[in-house]
């Protein structure tokens, strides 16, 4: 293998559920000369198997869907992705043959990134793939941000959170000393904790943190 | 029977079935109520007659034996004259020979022995002093001491028979006796006399019993009360019987010189009543004979009356009959004339019974440019030969002129006597049933075509898709390629990286216009065939099955499987290509059948059932959805044959293409719907596939509530 096919680091995932091999393997090659990394599946079912079904992904990932399948159908995979709460984190591109191309304009209309009508003749498919991959990480990073400020918070005391309330709010310290009915020292202290746990160094920061989350 | 006589009594007026029923009843009634009155009254005439003349029988019997008893009373009557008549010879003799009273005693004593009704006999002179008397042995008593009570009427006699020179009689006296009881006794007085002179008297006292009993035959007597009475009625003496009741009395008169009575006999009345024999008993019989022979008439009558109002029954039964067919009735003779017509037959072809009756060819009906065939086919039945059982089929005219076909099928009428008097023909308008096999052909003509084109689209789609395969590999390879190029730090030769470049993109571009050739193709089909834009609009479940089912029936009808049709209340309507569902549900319908061939199931297990049912399903992204299912009890399906079901060119069948399912699936799923099947219970298959459905405004779904 050249080594300008050499993959990225994995921070992402491209999966391909497709139950011609050919097709599969011609997709998977073409992804890689384009420095991305895929996971291939003859059928919706095997594609069912994905931790992905059960964890939010932690990287950005995108999955190639063909419309027509034995067995359970790409629809029905769609569906049922849909159905999952982080479905947003994995955009689905739909493979279809122009005898599928009604089905596959619903889907899009129902919450699929696009579809790709085959034969893919260029770099078109790639360039969506990349979007969606695009997508996908902007939504796993918002969503792990989430979870890092989840996780901070979670660590604040009672009294912590309350001095950060009204320091997110504005007011100055002894402002917050007045209304909690404690000392301006106490809160200095309580501040000073509140932004060494959240991982900023003033004021402005925490805001902006929390506002984007 | 001959034809004619079939026509109907009271004409064809359709709306005329028989007798009214109102007048009926009430003539009826008073008929009955007349005829039991005549009944009645023939009964009492009989009756009295008989009673007459069985009184008069009896009478006229009865007065024969009254005769018969009043001959025997004369005839006792002389016998009593007689027996006088020859004791008065008898004590003549005694009174001439004797001279003193000594030697006359012995005689006399003998005379009395003899005869026994005799108690005394006196011998009196001229002056009627008494000389010498005897008694009877008989009635031995003395009464010597009361003979001068009774002198006056001896005196009165013996004056009598001085001057008729003849005995005389007195009337009875009674004579009480010793022990009490007592007879009534006269006396005669016989004068001697001697040259004119008269000699003496002889006085005879009769006891009038002893008259009865020693001067009459004791024979005739029997059975009868005899007695001697005074002319008016006072009974003296009585012998015999005497029956208590009714009696038949005979009365004679005893003339007796110087006394008269009367001889009476008494005879039971009822001794010719209580025998039934002779006039009597011959009247008696013969009414009964009559009585019966009446009874047997009635009876008789009654069964007539009963035939007659069954065979009325059984006429109206058959009237209505015949008008209530929709089946044309035609009766004609040997000769090809109508006879009979039903009101069906007359509505077919427009006419009149009137204007039919009594046609002969070319009969009215027949279109005019037929008359020639139709004639030459009445000659071959005239002619005798035999005509198919199973009719044939022809065509007739209207009044207006419109023509229609019928199936004809002829009986010759047999009469009553076994002889042939004419065909009856049941004719059958066969316009409706013309009507439906066209309907049905032109409709399964339609699903045919659609059939054909659909499978054409299906064949497209599928190469397409089978081909699109291979060629979006070779893009993609032909992509990558590319890409592979164009990031090829150091290429070893610029120029031949070029020209692969450009070879790598010739790949790419002939790939694509592969592709574009084969979509090309298949726009065309689906341009053409029914499958090209769905046309989606909302059809009721009931109308998709509807639209089936005729076709399904036949073929059902033809395997002996029974079609059952479940569509669950309150369905949305589907929305969907209609001619395309319909596809898929014959599709489906006929795999089913032909997954039950015959015997499998065995029609006795009552499983030759394929049930098609609709039924709503909850909404599922947004909208509602329907799931239509064909199950059938056939064989099943092996796992192998399940596993490849949907793979187009594969097929079970020997004449199969192996696109139904195939095409089925793709239907299905360019409407968004789903083809599954699983196995039935208790055996067979079930497919089912989903179909999108209208949301009706307003109206939760029925199956929002469950």
């Amino acid at each position: 293998m050249p080594p300008n096919m050499a993959p990225h680091p994995t921070d992402h995932k491209v999966y391909i559920v497709d139950d011609d091999a050919s097709v599969r393997d011609a997709l998977s090659w073409l992804l890689r000369t384009r420095r991305l990394l895929s996971d291939t599946f003859d059928s919706a079912e095997a594609f069912l198997a994905e931790p992905c079904w059960h964890a939010p992904p932690r990287e950005a990932c995108c999955l190639l869907l063909d419309v027509r399948m034995p067995g359970m159908s790409g629809l029905t995979l769609f569906e049922r992705l849909q159905a999952l709460p982080w479905a947003r984190l994995i955009p689905v591109i739909f493979l279809s043959g122009h005898a599928d191309v009604a089905t596959a304009v619903d889907a899009v209309k129902r919450g699929a990134f696009d579809f790709c009508e085959k034969p893919f003749s260029d770099n078109a498919l790639v360039d969506r793939v990349e979007q969606a991959l695009a997508t996908s990480r902007l939504q796993v990073q918002q969503m792990a941000e989430q979870h890092t400020l989840q996780q901070r918070l979670t660590q604040l005391t009672e009294r912590e959170r309350d001095v950060m309330q009204l320091v997110i709010a504005g007011l100055p310290n002894k402002l917050v000393a007045d209304q909690l009915a404690i000392s301006v020292r106490t809160v200095e202290v309580h501040r000073s904790r509140v932004f060494e746990k959240m991982g900023v160094k003033s004021a402005v920061e925490l805001v902006n943190m929390i506002r984007n989350a | 029977m001959p034809a004619a006589d079939l026509k109907p009594p009271f004409g064809t007026d359709p709306g005329h079935l028989g007798p009214a029923g109102g007048p009926s009843d009430s003539g009826t009634d008073h008929a009955t109520w007349r005829r039991r009155a005549l009944w009645v009254a023939l009964l009492l005439l009989l009756l009295s007659l008989l009673g007459t003349a069985m009184v008069l029988a009896r009478r006229f019997q009865e007065n024969q034996v009254l005769q018969q008893l009043e001959l025997e009373a004369s005839n006792m009557v002389s016998d009593i004259r007689t027996g006088l008549n020859r004791n008065v010879q008898t004590l003549q003799s005694l009174g001439y020979r004797e001279r003193s009273p000594g030697e006359w005693e012995g005689p006399a004593l003998e005379v009395l022995e003899q005869n026994r009704e005799m108690t005394r006999l006196e011998w009196r002179d001229p002056q009627l002093r008494l000389l010498t008397w005897r008694n009877s042995p008989f009635h031995g008593r003395d009464q010597s001491d009361r003979r001068s009570e009774r002198i006056q009427d001896i005196v009165a006699i013996c004056a009598q028979a001085r001057r008729t020179s003849a005995p005389a009689y007195s009337p009875s006296n009674f004579w009480p006796q010793e022990d009490g009881r007592g007879q009534e006794e006269m006396e005669m007085c016989l004068p001697k006399i001697s040259h004119g002179e008269v000699m003496g008297y002889l006085v005879v006292s009769y006891s009038l019993p002893g008259l009865l009993s020693e001067l009459l035959d004791s024979n005739a007597a029997r059975g009868l009360g005899v007695s001697l009475t005074e002319v008016d009625g006072t009974r003296l003496a009585m012998s015999g019987a005497r029956p208590g009741g009714q009696m038949m009395v005979a009365e004679h008169l005893l003339e007796l010189p110087g006394h008269v009575m009367m001889l009476r006999l008494d005879s039971p009345r009822n001794h010719p009543g209580l025998t039934p024999l002779g006039v009597t008993g011959l009247v008696s019989g013969m009414s009964a004979l009559i009585v019966l022979v009446v009874v047997m008439l009635g009876w008789d009558m009654r069964l007539r009356q009963q035939a007659e109002r069954e065979l009325a029954e059984a006429l109206a039964f058959r009237k209505a009959m015949e008008n209530s067919l929709v089946t044309g009735l035609r009766a004609r003779d040997m000769q090809g004339n109508i006879t009979y017509v039903n009101p069906a037959f007359c509505q077919m072809v427009g006419l009149e019974a009137g204007q039919l009756i009594g046609t002969n060819a070319p009969a009215p009906y027949w279109p005019p440019e037929m008359v020639g065939e139709y004639q030459r086919r009445q000659a071959i039945r005239l002619a005798g030969q035999t005509l198919p059982r199973e009719g044939f089929e022809s065509v007739f005219m209207r009044s207006d002129g419109t023509h229609f076909p019928v199936l004809i099928i002829e009986a010759p009428l047999i009469n009553a006597q076994g002889v042939q008097s004419g065909w009856m023909s049941a004719i059958l308008d066969l316009t409706e049933q013309r009507r439906v096999e066209a309907l049905s052909r032109a409709s399964q003509e339609r699903l045919q075509a659609s059939a054909r084109l659909a499978s054409v689209g299906e064949m497209a789609s599928l190469l397409s898709h089978e081909l699109n395969q291979p060629l979006s590999a070779i893009a993609s390879y032909a992509t990558g390629t590319l890409n592979l190029l164009a990031q090829a730090e150091d290429p070893c030769d610029a120029t031949l990286a070029q020209d692969m470049a450009l070879a790598m993109k010739r790949i790419g571009e002939q790939a694509e216009r592969a592709g574009r050739v084969i979509k090309s193709v298949g726009d065309f089909v689906r341009r053409r065939g029914p499958s090209h834009e769905l046309e989606r609009k909302a059809v009721s479940p009931h109308a998709l099955l509807q639209a089936v089912l005729p076709l399904i029936s036949l073929q059902a009808q033809r395997d002996g499987i029974r079609v059952v049709v479940d569509i669950a209340p309150h369905c949305p309507d589907a929305l969907c290509d209609g001619t395309m569902v319909e596809q898929v549900l014959l599709n489906l319908a006929r795999n089913g059948m032909q997954a039950m061939p015959e015997e499998v199931p065995p029609a006795a297990s009552g499983l030759r059932v394929l049930t098609l049912a609709v039924h709503a399903l909850p909404p599922q992204s947004g909208r509602p959805w329907l799931a239509f299912s064909v199950t059938d009890h056939g064989l099943g399906m092996a796992d192998e044959v399940a596993a490849q079901l949907f793979t187009p060119f594969f097929t079970t069948k020997a004449e199969g293409m192996g696109l139904g399912l195939s095409l089925c699936r793709t239907v299905i799923e360019q409407h968004g719907g789903a083809l599954t099947h699983e196995a039935a219970h208790p055996r067979g298959t079930l497919f089912r596939f989903t179909l999108p459905a209208v949301a009706a405004a307003g109206t939760p779904l029925p199956t929002a509530s469950d």
